[in-house]
């Protein structure tokens, strides 16, 4: 009993990683209406950020956390210029394989900058344990749950209540009558785009801390669990695919405590494919929508 | 107001406006009929920028508008209501409404609870739909909705794409007594219609356009009379 709870924990809190991940690619596909292949890359440099970070700055998380940000909202705004602007009108491939080239450019340039090694992630943290009854979680679970929680909360705040978010929803949508209202669709989709890529890099972060390793090959497990996550939710709806980035946290982290750890990422696919077989359109339900 | 003089566009080889000169004066209604294809909302899509011009000149409210981006032409107080209504089809009503004060910079909160109201005023049925989405509401809703969104950047000048088009014959009669109102609050229209006779029949003037030129133009009572209109769009 005791270790399906511990497993249950582990499992909640590594699908709160994806989740968060799995926001940021739907914010982005969203947004630019095209699915990116450059979102793992993003959230190694995230990851790498945060290694800087604290290696040269300290332990300090929030410091760490604007800085991870700004990192990935860069290379936000580099994907942006490079692989959707221009291709806004062409036909959806030529960004998809414009994200597809970007991404093996940046996951070569990390090894040739970062190195091609592991690198051990500083144990930013205490390692304190709570006990609430036949519940154990640690110091570090709590700041990945709490992070997990308020940055989704900020974005759906954001996206619901703000002119600038529901701008974004509204490019999102309709983009020709985004031109129409008034709304500049290229600076609005960057800025989704960014957000997206920021949440990402967040993500990352998180990611490197929890099994408290880095590396230039990070991205690419990452990006295939991110894509699944929010392929479960629908590839848009940021809370659907919260909801699959953390269902595939649940069954991977079930399915290797009573299997191996080499099979984590067998159990994620297979748990994928055999939703898409019941349900192809994911977790979501097409609802208002009139042809 | 708005002046065009011998704009082209073409779409790869394909011209689909050839020296289209037309203009529209202040607080007047003008339509624009033709068949389809013929080239209307080409010209509605060049004014707003979202068509690449091949060559002419625009002007609205005394400013160049030729090379503008599309959203700095909405800036200029021209609103597009587009053929086929295209709302934000997940967003709320309000929130669709809200979306097109994006156009006008200058507007204070106060002013934009203001123009909700006028909008619920002139379509009491969106008040009674106001939180709902809308891709959920029905065809003319929808409509009603997309000249709402057009109107709440308060706009100099209103152009509206088809308005009638797909829409029962009662719901055509309230959108072109709407037109009117909308010409009554001091606004300049630019009405695409396929339905020739009741468009001329409350425009100030007209213009016919067939296979990208302007073929005729006149008060819309001349045109109505005029035999070669009869015999091509009002199917006399």
């Amino acid at each position: 009993m005791q270790y399906i709870v511990d497993q249950l924990i582990n499992g909640i809190c590594q699908g709160a990683i994806y989740a968060l991940m799995a926001i940021g690619y739907s914010v982005v596909a969203g947004i630019t209406g095209m699915v990116t292949f450059t979102h793992g890359e993003v959230m190694m440099i995230g990851a790498f950020a945060a290694y800087y970070s604290f290696l040269l700055a300290g332990n300090n998380i929030f410091l760490g956390l604007l800085f991870y940000f700004g990192a990935s909202w860069l290379l936000g705004v580099a994907v942006y210029k490079i692989c959707y602007e221009k291709f806004l009108n062409s036909p959806r491939h030529i960004s998809l394989i414009c994200t597809v080239g970007f991404s093996m450019v940046v996951k070569n340039l990390a090894q040739i900058c970062f190195g091609a090694n592991r690198k051990p992630m500083l144990n930013i943290i205490d390692n304190r344990v709570f006990t609430l009854g036949p519940v154990t979680i640690n110091l570090l679970q709590i700041v990945i749950l709490t992070v997990v929680v308020v940055l989704a909360v900020l974005l759906s705040l954001y996206m619901s209540k703000t002119r600038g978010g529901i701008a974004l929803r509204a490019v999102s949508q309709e983009k020709t009558a985004a031109y129409m209202v008034g709304i500049n669709v290229k600076r609005t989709a960057m800025i989704g785009n960014c957000i997206g890529c920021g949440i990402g890099g967040v993500a990352g972060m998180l990611m490197a801390i929890y099994y408290q390793t880095c590396y230039a090959t990070m991205g690419s497990m990452l990006s295939m669990k991110a894509f699944s996550s929010s392929i479960l939710g629908g590839m848009t709806d940021t809370r659907l695919s919260a909801l699959g980035g953390l269902c595939i946290g649940i069954i991977e982290n079930f399915g290797i405590s009573f299997s191996s750890a080499s099979f984590r990422d067998a159990f994620a696919f297979c748990f994928l494919i055999l939703v898409l077989i019941i349900r192809p359109q994911g977790f979501a339900v097409k609802k208002g929508a009139r042809p | 107001m708005l002046k065009i003089d011998n704009l082209s566009v073409r779409y790869g080889h394909v011209e689909a406006l050839r020296d289209i000169s037309l203009e529209v004066k202040e607080h007047e209604i003008v339509t624009l009929i033709g068949s389809n294809g013929a080239g209307k909302t080409t010209t509605l899509m060049a004014i707003s920028s979202l068509a690449a011009k091949d060559g002419g000149r625009i002007e609205f409210a005394g400013t160049d508008i030729t090379n503008l981006s599309p959203e700095k032409v909405v800036h200029l107080g021209l609103a597009h209501v587009p053929e086929g209504r295209r709302i934000f089809p997940s967003l709320t009503v309000y929130e669709n409404l809200l979306m097109g004060t994006l156009g006008n910079k200058k507007l204070t909160k106060a002013q934009i609870t203001e123009l909700v109201d006028t909008q619920f005023a002139l379509f009491p049925r969106l008040s009674e739909r106001c939180s709902q989405v809308g891709g959920s509401l029905s065809g003319g809703e929808q409509q009603m909705l997309a000249v709402a969104r057009g109107l709440m950047m308060n706009p100099q000048m209103v152009m509206l794409d088809e308005p009638s088009l797909g829409l029962a014959p009662i719901i055509v009669e309230e959108i072109f007594e709407l037109i009117l109102k909308i010409r009554a609050m001091g606004k300049t229209v630019l009405l695409i219609e396929q339905n020739a006779s009741m468009a001329l029949s409350i425009a100030d003037r007209g213009y016919v356009i067939a296979n990208g030129r302007v073929l005729l133009s006149g008060t819309g009572d001349d045109l109505l009379n005029n035999e070669d209109v009869k015999k091509a769009y009002l199917g006399v």
